[in-house]
């Protein structure tokens, strides 16, 4: 991408109810978030030009949500995708705006990921079979969930690198405290210790239930616009300074390099195109669909070196009131999980201040890195300041 | 009683491997133009898009290491739910590091299992047609 550092801006984000059943659709959990954004930006509705989604078929379209907001939007695009999707949205929404072809784009996530279809469960498995690339070398040997293809890295890069169970205890638990602090937390209320986290019982070694994502009902939304146009907004902005929309690593579907993931690759050019370091960074939202992949990415973006990352956690840098305060609003460990949208709403919330004055906001943070990271084939990021 | 567990379909790009493997036999697909091997097989090359492709055959007598692995301890499938804890491994072969391929490690005790580990491949004749690669300790 260009030069387009501080030219856009994130002017409104919203969310609906997150519970483990909605007992409603996609449809309507989108008009609520997409509702709380535009008055989180003081926008109309007819305002916005452009709608994208992302989704693995578990959504309504774009279409559908603009018809019920009563717009008729230039531009609606529905991308299929998990982790990652967020950040190419927004640059992709950053290139149709800078194209001239859209002025303000709403993106939007919206799925039943509790009580409707669930990731790597509830799939028939001849269809999932064929459906995964490679998929015959794999599910007729019982491996068709993202916990244990997550693991297989997990172990491994455990392995190479001294990182242990207690490593990444201190991510969950970190984590959950940071939930506690957040009322609207799907585990709020459920603090973790190490002890509880090490005698929790295995789902997929090296993985129990407190290393994976908490799957629940919710949708969120995000409305991205130009600099100069964010003045007219309620709201305060969140500028973009760098973005990497989603590079692909070349051979990652065969799952056999492990000491290279996707966002080794996008590190040097987001750094680049912010003009910023790692040690510019005050907060963080780190994708974490398991507790492994934060620290892979910790290393791939340069917070800790390899073979380090373990001792970078375990002297709490992660925690409000460390030196990189990361997933500040649980995560998706123990907020909740849309597929990484949510970690960019608390990002955008940190870098504004809207907490001041409460134990939950991050003293002076003036710039966040916010990564969206579906596994080690592909990957995406941004950097934001306020 | 009949193989409760998913059977692995064929398909245009997997055939020669399934085709092989229900004779006892490992295959790898290998690249004409930049003679790289990958797996799982697929319709070019994935190191330099070559849609020249061919098959070796490396035999019955297959090693391998334990390069990573995980051990299920939930069936997120049909058939596994009788056969908890379930390991699943990714072997580097002998002689073919670039080639991981995952299978599980059989008749061990899960709690033993440890990346570096050498085993050997064998078929499990899963009906009376297919065989299904596994794993043992050596």
């Amino acid at each position: 991408m260009g030069d387009i550092s501080n030219r856009y801006a994130i002017v409104g984000i919203g969310e609906s109810e997150r519970s483990r059943k909605s007992g409603t659709t996609p449809l309507h959990m989108a008009l609520v978030a997409a509702r709380n954004a535009l008055q989180d930006a003081g926008l109309e509705a007819k305002e916005i030009d452009g709608v994208m989604s992302y989704s693995t078929g578990d959504s309504c379209s774009s279409h559908q949500l603009a018809t019920y907001l009563g717009i008729r939007p230039s531009y609606v695009n529905d991308v299929m995708g998990g982790g990652s999707s967020t950040e190419m949205l927004i640059a992709d929404a950053v290139g149709l705006i800078e194209a001239g072809l859209v002025k303000t784009v709403l993106i939007w996530r919206s799925m039943n990921g509790s009580s409707g279809k669930k990731v790597g469960r509830g799939y028939d498995p001849d269809m999932i079979q064929e459906a995964i690339d490679g998929g015959s070398f794999i599910i007729p040997y019982g491996s068709a969930s993202p916990s244990q293809w997550f693991g297989m890295f997990a172990t491994r890069h455990m392995y190479e690198t001294g990182i242990t169970r207690e490593h990444l205890g201190h991510v969950c638990v970190d984590f959950y405290e940071h939930a506690q602090r957040n009322p609207k937390a799907f585990l709020n209320g459920h603090p973790l210790t190490m002890e509880e986290y090490m005698e929790t019982p295995y789902i997929s070694y090296p993985f129990t239930k407190h290393d994976c994502c908490v799957e629940l009902d919710e949708a969120n939304a995000i409305i991205v616009t130009s600099a100069e146009r964010a003045k007219d907004c309620k709201s305060k902005p969140v500028y973009i300074m760098g973005i990497s929309a989603r590079e692909c690593h070349p051979h990652a579907h065969y799952w056999s390099d492990l000491t290279q993931v996707a966002s080794d690759y996008v590190a040097p050019q987001l750094y680049k195109s912010a003009g910023v370091q790692p040690s510019d960074i005050q907060v963080a939202s780190i994708y974490d669909c398991f507790s492994w992949v934060v620290l892979r990415q910790l290393e791939a973006f340069g917070f800790a070196p390899r073979g380090e990352v373990g001792d970078f956690v375990a002297a709490g840098n992660l925690r409000i009131g460390g030196s990189l305060p990361t997933n500040t609003a649980g995560g998706m460990l123990s907020e909740g999980y849309t597929h990484g949208m949510n970690n960019v709403l608390e990002i955008v919330r940190q870098i504004r201040h809207e907490y001041k004055g409460t134990d939950r906001q991050v003293e002076n943070c003036e710039i966040g890195i916010c990564t969206g990271w579906a596994g080690p084939d592909i990957a995406g990021a941004m950097i934001l300041r306020n | 009683m009949a193989y409760q567990k998913p059977i692995p379909l064929k398909n245009q790009d997997n055939k020669p491997y399934w085709d092989s493997a229900d004779k006892h036999e490992l295959s790898i697909q290998k690249c004409d133009s930049c003679h790289k091997y990958q797996h799982p097989p697929g319709p070019a090359c994935s190191k330099c898009g070559s849609p020249k492709l061919s098959w070796d055959s490396f035999g019955n007598e297959v090693y391998g290491t334990i390069y990573s692995y995980i051990i299920s301890y939930r069936p997120f499938l049909p058939g596994f739910q009788d056969d908890l804890p379930t390991v699943i491994a990714q072997v580097e072969l002998e002689g073919l590091p670039e080639i991981k391929i995952t299978g599980n490690v059989l008749n061990c005790n899960p709690d033993e299992v440890k990346i570096g580990m050498d085993v050997q491949m064998f078929w499990q004749d899963i009906n009376e047609e297919r065989a299904l690669p596994q794993w043992k300790l050596r």
